[in-house]
């Protein structure tokens, strides 16, 4: 048998609540294989409220806390303060919220703990969107995707806004370390997290789990939708040590974004000038991280 | 849920006082769901959920495995299944009548849904109408024209099947105290507000439509399946071949997609 390249524990159950193909549950499988078995989970209303706890189960290995939606941040400065309180070493506080419980309804109480500089690890699993409500756009939803809040009927054609740069917003409170992971490269997924998990102060891991229900594709597609989205450069992976940028995959030239749209029934009304448009942003956010990545100290 | 809707709206049409209303638990894709509806002739007042009802009508016949779907069934109730079988080889409760529907061959039939994810919702209210009489065929149709969103004519045919192939059967001389074989242990809910419970008591076997099916010849143990599979649901044996765990593959289908030698095949449940 070939080596396994990820640690093999499991700390997270079968029997959970995710629907099939869930990128997010993916995703905290491979956070908590890094992480280890000394770790308290706190959950926002999310989706991953609902997978982790019907009562009277629990889909972990670890502790959860559940929080209102507004105050994963929050809880973190508290639950550190609680552990440091009653001397426990090696114990990693960790907050697993969605992009609306982060980007936007949370976005007060992270960046309040950012500023504390809390010793803890805020990991963001990024479905661009409210999906477990029922699929509503959040401000981490991509420019022109359909939700059931921006729908493609009458005048409305998706959503109007564009994503909100949640790694900008995070980079310029200066944590200890803030990093891109996505579940379908596991290998440098787990070691960073192993790397948060090694380094002390604030840190944020920003997770892209594409969404099947959510994005209108069938599920087992989830990984090749992730692989896409990093190679053609819509969701680029790069960390950042102490302000300091460094991206840690660049394949060459950048695949078209075509094939990652045409792959998703969000995007599906997209004209061809909708997907050149898609492209210049994306061209344009990618030469900024470059840049970003040549400049930053 | 669409199902219990739209039964709701048919019987408004034949003149009634309808309710429907969902159980508000995971509703999750391919999770199972629970969906009610109350017909009378005089308004409704109650709001509560239904605890002894006249009629269970089950769409996915892979929960006969894994639910106790006729707990609290009535005396001389109905019990209708979207299966295959015929309803005598059904097992209920004593004193429960039984009545039987391929729903989803009709829904494939019509091209409703696709054959690992059929849409039976118009089949079994079409069959409904027939076995319990609640509401006419005329009325479901109708709802149909007024409600159902695309493939009208499709779901209106796929009733009318419904309503012909329908097969009944009496209660059974020696009924089964539960339905069958329970593979999903009741939980038993402890004191407190802690969830102590790990979620692998719970089996999600029932959530699948397509299974995974190994082919070792061509495996080079990569363990590609293993590493992205989001339910944990795939171990090794002592050789190092993966091992599918089929009481929690929800058959999502990422290993099969991820197999570099694509060894692993997503075959249809029988």
């Amino acid at each position: 048998m070939a080596k396994l390249t990820i640690p093999a524990q499991e700390l997270m159950y079968s029997g959970h609540a995710a629907c099939p193909g869930c990128a997010a549950a993916l995703a905290m499988r491979l956070v908590l294989k890094g992480l280890g078995p000394r770790t308290v989970v706190s959950i926002p209303a999310c989706c991953w409220t609902v997978i982790a706890t019907p009562y009277p189960t629990n889909a972990l290995g670890v502790s959860v806390f559940d929080n209102p939606i507004e105050s994963t941040g929050a809880s973190l400065s508290g639950l550190r303060a609680a552990a440091d309180a009653l001397g426990y070493k090696d114990f990693h506080v960790v907050g697993f919220a969605g992009d609306g419980g982060t980007a936007d309804i949370g976005l007060q109480a992270l960046s309040g703990m950012l500023e504390r500089r809390t010793n803890a690890i805020y990991v963001m699993y990024d479905n661009e969107g409210y999906m477990n409500t029922g699929v509503q756009r959040s401000g981490a939803t991509p420019q022109g995707a359909w939700t059931t809040t921006t729908p493609v009927e009458g005048t409305s054609r998706g959503k109007p806004e564009a994503k909100k740069d949640i790694m900008g917003l995070v980079l310029a409170h200066r944590p200890t370390y803030a990093a891109t992971l996505n579940p379908a490269f596991p290998e440098d997924f787990v070691r960073k997290v192993e790397k948060a998990r090694d380094l002390t102060g604030s840190r944020f891991l920003h997770v892209f789990t594409p969404c099947p229900p959510g994005w209108k594709y069938s599920s087992e597609e989830s990984i090749k939708l992730g692989r896409l989205a990093t190679d053609s450069g819509i969701f680029p992976l790069f960390e950042a040590e102490n302000g300091k940028v460094r991206i840690t995959r660049k394949g060459g030239a950048l695949k078209p974004v075509d094939e990652y749209i045409h792959a998703q029934g969000r995007f599906r009304h997209f004209t061809p000038e909708d997907i050149q448009a898609f492209q210049a942003e994306v061209r344009l956010a990618w030469e900024r991280l470059l840049r970003l990545e040549k400049e930053s100290l | 849920m669409i199902a219990s809707e739209l039964l709701a709206q048919a019987a408004f049409l034949d003149g009634r006082e309808p309710q429907s209303f969902p159980f508000f638990g995971v509703e999750r894709r391919g999770a199972p769901v629970t969906a009610f509806a109350r017909i009378d002739d005089r308004p409704i007042q109650l709001r509560t959920s239904i605890e002894h009802p006249d009629v269970v009508v089950v769409l996915d016949p892979g929960l006969l495995h894994t639910t106790p779907v006729t707990d609290g069934l009535k005396e001389g109730g109905l019990l209708l299944v979207n299966s295959r079988l015929p309803p005598e080889e059904v097992v209920a409760p004593a004193s429960v009548r039984r009545a039987t529907v391929d729903a989803t061959r009709i829904a494939v039939a019509h091209g409703l849904g696709t054959a690992s994810t059929p849409i039976v919702n118009t089949a079994v209210l079409g069959a409904l109408a027939k076995a319990a009489g609640v509401v006419t065929l005329d009325a479901v149709q109708r709802a149909i024209d007024q409600f159902v969103p695309g493939h009208r004519p499709e779901n209106r045919l796929a009733s009318s099947d419904g309503y012909e192939s329908v097969r009944l059967a009496g209660p059974m001389e020696h009924g089964a105290p539960v339905l069958a074989h329970r593979l999903t242990p009741l939980i038993t809910v402890p004191e407190g507000p802690l969830a102590t419970r790990p979620s692998s008591d719970l089996h999600t076997a029932a959530w699948r439509t397509l299974t995974p099916v190994v082919h070792l010849e061509k495996c080079t143990r990569c363990n590609f399946c293993w590493k992205f599979c989001p339910d944990d649901a795939i171990g090794f044996d002592s050789n190092g071949f993966p091992v599918i765990r089929l009481d929690y593959c929800k058959g999502c289908g990422i290993c099969a997609a991820e197999c570099p030698p694509r060894t692993i095949e997503m075959v249809a449940e029988a």
